[in-house]
C-alpha cells in the first residue's frame, strides 16, 4: 500500500534530482546579479588617455553603457569592435554615453590596447578596484546599462557578441533612448 | 639646561607613545580586516576566502574592508556592503534567513528521514525473522537429507 510518506519521499527525491539536473547546465562560476533595478553607484576616476577626471555624475539624465575591460582579457578583444559599433550608432544622440572602465590593468598596456584595437569613447581607470567592487564586478568583460534615471537596467557577464549585441542595441539601448525623459528632481 | 633635557625627554616619550598607539591601531585594523575577510568568499577563486586568496580582486576587497574599518564602519555594515554588491554568494556561510534555512536544516531533515526509514525497515525485518518458529520451517525432504548425510560422511573420511 502506498502511504502518504512514500509519495512525499518520492516528491522530495524528484525535487532534488531536478535541482541537480538544472545545476548541471548552469555556469558554476556565474554569480546572480543583485544590482539590476538599483541606482548605479557614483564614481570618478582619471581617463586612460588624457588623465582628465571623469565622474558618473557628469552624465546624469543620460543612458550610460559601462563596459569593464582589461588589455589582458581575450574576450574583451572579441567584443571590442562591437563596442565601437554601439558608440558609432548611438554616440551622436545627446542622451547617450558610452564609458569604458579599465580593470586591473597597467596604464601603458591599456593605452596600447586602445591604440591597437581602436577607440571612440572615454575610459576611466579603476585605480584601486573600488569602482569594480561597487558594481559587483568579478571578471571582465562585464557591461552595465544605466537608464536616464541612473538605475542599472541590465548587466551582461561576458562579451557583447552575436545575439547579446542585438539584444543590447535593439531591446535595451534603443528603447531606453526613445523612452520617457528623466523625471525632474 | 635641566629644563631643556626634561622637555626633550617628554617630547621623545610623546613621540614614541604616539607611534606605539599608531602601531597598535594598525594591528587592530589588520585583525578586524582578517576577521571580516575570512567570512567573505573570493569571487574569482570560489574555494578560498577573501583573506586566503592571492587574487587581485581579493586583495582589493581586503583594502576596501580596511578603509571602511578605518572610517569607523562595523563588521556587519561592511559585510552588508559586500552583500549589496555581490549578493548571498559572497558570504562563505549562508545567512540564516528565507530559503537559506533549507540549506541549514535540509541535511538534518534528510538525515532524520533516512534514520526513521532505516529504523522502520530494520524493525520490520527483525519482526519478520522473529515470527518464524522452527516448527514452521519446511521439513527437509528425503533427497536433501540423503545429500547432507553423504556430504558429512565425506568430511569424516
Amino acid at each position: 500500500m502506498i502511504r502518504a510518506w512514500h509519495i512525499a519521499l518520492l516528491l522530495g527525491v524528484v525535487g532534488l534530482l531536478t535541482l541537480f539536473y538544472k545545476g548541471l547546465w548552469g555556469d558554476p562560476r556565474a554569480i546572480p546579479t543583485v544590482l539590476v533595478g538599483t541606482p548605479a553607484p557614483t564614481f570618478s576616476g582619471p581617463e586612460v588617455n588624457t588623465g582628465e577626471i571623469i565622474s558618473l555624475n557628469h552624465f546624469s539624465g543620460k543612458v550610460v553603457v559601462m563596459n569593464f575591460w582589461a588589455s589582458w582579457c581575450f574576450e574583451c578583444q572579441q567584443e571590442h569592435e562591437n563596442l565601437l559599433a554601439i558608440n558609432r550608432r548611438f554616440g551622436s544622440d545627446p542622451n547617450f554615453v558610452m564609458l569604458g572602465i579599465n580593470y586591473q590593468d597597467r596604464e601603458e598596456d591599456a593605452r596600447n590596447y586602445l591604440k591597437v584595437y581602436g577607440n571612440n569613447f572615454n575610459h576611466v581607470r579603476d585605480l584601486k578596484g573600488t569602482i569594480s567592487i561597487d558594481f559587483g564586478v568579478y571578471g571582465v568583460p562585464e557591461t552595465f546599462v544605466l537608464d536616464q534615471q541612473g538605475i542599472i537596467r541590465y548587466k551582461q557577464v561576458g562579451p557583447i557578441i552575436g545575439p547579446v549585441y542585438t539584444h543590447l542595441t535593439e531591446k535595451l539601448i534603443q528603447p531606453l533612448l526613445q523612452g520617457p525623459p528623466p523625471q525632474a528632481l | 639646561m635641566k629644563r631643556i633635557l626634561i622637555i626633550a625627554l617628554l617630547s621623545l616619550l610623546t613621540t614614541s607613545s604616539v607611534s606605539i598607539a599608531d602601531t597598535v591601531e594598525e594591528q587592530i585594523l589588520d585583525i578586524k580586516t582578517r576577521e571580516i575577510a575570512k567570512t567573505l568568499r573570493c569571487a574569482v577563486c570560489q574555494t578560498e576566502s577573501v583573506w586566503e586568496s592571492n587574487a587581485e580582486l581579493a586583495r582589493q576587497m581586503r583594502q576596501v574592508i580596511r578603509e571602511r574599518l578605518a572610517q569607523g564602519q562595523s563588521a556587519e555594515e561592511i559585510r552588508d556592503y559586500f552583500l549589496s554588491r555581490y549578493g548571498d554568494y559572497i558570504l562563505l556561510e549562508p545567512r540564516k534567513s528565507g530559503m537559506n534555512w533549507l540549506l541549514w536544516v535540509g541535511p538534518f531533515v534528510l538525515l532524520g528521514i533516512g534514520g526513521v526509514l532505516l529504523y522502520r525497515t530494520l524493525g520490520r525485518w527483525v519482526a519478520q525473522t522473529a515470527l518464524i518458529k522452527p516448527e514452521e520451517t519446511l521439513p527437509i525432504d528425503a533427497l536433501h537429507r540423503q545429500r547432507i548425510e553423504q556430504e558429512l560422511r565425506s568430511l569424516e573420511k
